[in-house]
């Protein structure tokens, strides 16, 4: 009855017409991937994910493979936009109607959705030295795994080869080889780094960078688990006050706050030349080969700098996973949608996602042909540590905080102090 | 005759029983063919309210079990910089579409009466901005607003201004959705206005052109009074859109940057769907809606005492 109420309440509370919790068949976006199978009125799974173009392809195979193991058992797809995802998977939950088979990211926000028994506990079904290991950690809490990652990223600062040569500039090791190349762009008249900060989680990436640069990697784990520093310690002030310093050398695009990410605007700098370098996640590739695949060829990038006297080296990445494949503990067909994720996240199905679409895999043992795509792999393959982004390992309201705190700190609104203060505060309210 | 009085009596009450009946009879009737709106209405608007103020108490996530709080939540509204914020932007989102939108419409409803060639053109041009979705719109103006080649910069570059990054600072950005509020809405009061002057009787006109008025006089003294009603439920409608405004402000702003152009709207959206404070968004949800009520109820008492002094008197 409740569930009930929340969907009374929503459909008061919200005159948005896209927000219906539509659970089977009501969209139009569904594709009925159903063909050949001869016997139906079988098992039905639903499956939701959201990548597009050829990543959408190869979970199409793999659904394909799966259903030839299992006749008569169908699969629904459904693909949902990357934006409305959380709120249609969100609303699903709470309504009563969760798909079988559901895309995430891992961390807290799946963490949300696992406090609340939504989530199908799957470690006796699988084999964990399938997967990375720092990658399956992002999807198990408790020492039990609650999904399974096909799709690991990792954060980058991609450069335009041919505005470097043309200025002969060289990928900067430290920071203050990063200024210099700044200064000179800037008096060149290009904009230095492409910034797309409405969305609030690109310009994230600067920060836990500072900071895993000047306190070092575990600085992130010990004020998440409160043990140790917190999250006012002077190295998330320092790592402000470099966001600040490189906003103030005007190293980004004007007016970064107001450009969305999803839109293009961003990607639309580096790829017209007006921009030389941007830090972002490597599914900026995939982005690259669908929208401008001229550019890829101008395309190299570098790791974000080292800074002088921090504790942190150039080995630390910022990484994310995603697509990580969860079973709803609602499903009706719990064993037959564990055999999906597991069909999903299989090594043919990781090798056509490595090297089909540009992506890095959480499967182990998984290397890219792609020569390009292979020089990522090895920097995941030897790096010290992966870290997640804070804003999918933080529990939600927390996450917002941090991002919000972060946008205001590259707007100049709040001083690096104040962020870090109020981090911390909200911090020990929210975590035990 | 104390017969004839106690016969008279019988049959007074006799008809007061009937009409008591027949009266009886109506309610019933009406009620009957009231109930299936009455019960939707109730089931799809009250019941979703009163739901809503139930769980305003609670702190719950949406999906488990809620803890009872009291007014904890209300409590804590009410010391909420962001939620203050955000009311307060709702309140310039009212002021631009009670003085700007609704005088702007009014202007273009006149100016498609004015002898102007190609005006009935002119009438679906002004139009299309609301004919268009609400995302496009964003979408559009989002690129149009674009802080180095969006077609805004290029326009002011022209007159020798630097370029603004509109939607990106704290001060612009709700100039900058305000605008595209007027553009998309004024279109919706200028239609509503063109009706209500085709529904003015042409007789005024022609006796005043008799009294030898001018058309400002004209304007004053036939036209303006005689939209007054319309020009009330614009503004009812006009207030109590601003008041739940949300979908320009989520696609163009989403809020920021730094809540800025935070919404009562866009503020609850988060807190239930983002951080999944149900109950919390439910409070929020809870004000919005008595603050439009009480807003409702002050335009309609004071329409009723226009309506009483009579639409000519001044």
């Amino acid at each position: 009855m409740k569930r009930f109420y929340l969907l009374m309440t929503i459909a008061s509370m919200l005159m948005v017409t896209a927000c219906a919790p539509g659970g089977g068949g009501s969209s139009s976006q569904e594709t009925d991937a159903v063909s050949g199978s001869s016997e139906t009125g079988g098992e039905v799974l639903e499956f939701w994910y959201i990548d597009p173009g050829e990543k959408e392809v190869v979970y199409q195979e793999a659904v394909e493979r799966f259903k030839e193991k299992h006749e008569g058992v169908e699969v629904k797809l459904l693909r949902v936009a990357n934006d409305a995802y959380k709120q249609k998977l969100a609303v699903s939950m709470s309504g009563g109607n969760p798909p079988d088979v559901f895309h995430s990211w891992g961390g807290g926000w799946l963490n949300q959705f696992v406090q609340q028994g939504q989530v199908l506990d799957v470690t006796d079904s699988i084999e964990k030295e399938h997967f990375n290991e720092l990658a399956l950690d992002n999807a198990t809490f408790d020492d039990k795994v609650y999904g399974l990652p096909l799709g690991l990223s990792l954060d980058l600062v991609f450069y335009n080869k041919e505005i470097f040569e043309e200025y002969g500039l060289t990928p900067p090791d430290t920071y203050e080889e990063w200024v210099s190349i700044i200064e000179t762009l800037n008096e060149n008249d290009v904009i230095p780094l492409a910034l797309a900060n409405q969305t609030k989680w690109p310009g994230a990436y600067y920060l836990m960078n500072f900071a895993s640069r000047i306190g070092g990697p575990d600085l992130f784990n010990e004020a998440f688990t409160r043990e140790g520093r917190g999250f006012d310690d002077p190295a998330y002030v320092e790592a402000g006050e470099y966001i600040q310093e490189m906003v103030n050398m005007n190293a980004f695009n004007p007016g970064f706050n107001g450009v969305p990410y999803d839109e293009g605007q961003g990607r639309q700098l580096m790829y017209s030349g007006q921009a030389a370098m941007m830090d972002i996640t490597i599914s900026f590739v995939n982005n690259v080969r669908t929208e401008a695949p001229d550019f890829e060829e101008k395309l190299d990038f570098f790791v974000f700098p080292a800074v002088e006297g921090g504790k942190g080296s150039t080995n630390d990445l910022g990484a994310a996973t995603g697509p990580v494949w969860s079973v709803s503990s609602e499903s009706e067909h719990p064993d037959l949608a564990t055999e999906l994720i597991k069909e999903l996240t299989s090594t043919e199905t990781a090798e056509n996602y490595t090297n089909r679409t540009g992506s890095l895999t959480g499967v182990s043992g998984v290397e890219p042909e792609d020569e390009f795509i292979k020089r990522m792999y090895q920097l995941a393959e030897e790096a010290n540590h992966l870290q997640m982004p804070y804003d999918q390992t933080l529990p939600p309201e927390l996450a917002e905080l941090h991002k919000d705190t972060t946008q205001a700190l590259f707007g100049l609104s709040l001083t690096p102090e104040e962020a870090a203060e109020q981090m911390e505060a909200k911090a020990e309210q929210d975590l035990q | 005759m104390q017969q004839a009085d106690s016969s008279l009596a019988a049959v007074k009450e006799d008809a007061r029983n009937k009409a008591k009946k027949r009266k009886l009879k109506n309610a019933l009737t009406i009620g009957l063919f009231v109930s299936p709106a009455l019960l939707v209405y109730a089931l799809y608007v009250i019941y979703p309210i009163l739901a809503t103020l139930n769980y305003s108490f609670y702190d719950w996530n949406g999906s488990s079990v809620g803890t009872y709080i009291g007014l904890q939540n209300y409590v804590q509204l009410f010391n909420d910089s962001i939620f203050w914020t955000a009311l307060l932007n709702n309140t310039w989102i009212t002021l631009t579409s009670v003085f700007v939108q609704i005088p702007l419409g009014l202007i273009m409803a006149l100016m498609l009466f004015a002898p102007i060639k190609g005006i009935r053109l002119m009438s679906s041009v002004y139009f299309f901005p609301f004919l268009m979705s609400t995302v496009a719109i964003g979408l559009l103006w989002i690129y149009m607003f674009d802080p180095i080649n969006g077609s805004i910069n290029q326009l002011i570059n022209l007159f020798g201004f630097e370029n603004v990054a509109w939607l990106s600072g704290e001060n612009t950005a709700l100039i900058a959705v305000l605008f595209v509020i007027v553009w998309q809405f004024a279109p919706f009061y200028m239609i509503l206005f063109r009706a209500a002057i085709v529904g003015i009787p042409e007789e005024l006109y022609e006796a005043a052109d008799m009294d030898g008025a001018n058309p400002w006089h004209k304007f004053t003294r036939i036209t303006f009074p005689l939209l007054m009603p319309t020009i009330v439920s614009s503004s009812i409608l006009a207030i109590v859109g601003s008041l739940k405004a949300f979908d320009i402000f989520y696609v163009m702003t989403g809020g920021g940057p730094n809540h800025a152009t935070e919404l009562m709207g866009t503020y609850m959206f988060k807190q239930a769907f983002v951080n999944f404070n149900m109950g919390y968004a439910s409070a929020i949800a809870f004000v919005m809606f008595f603050i439009a009520l009480i807003v409702v109820i002050i335009i309609q008492v004071l329409d009723f005492y226009r309506q009483k002094r009579g639409v000519f008197s001044e």
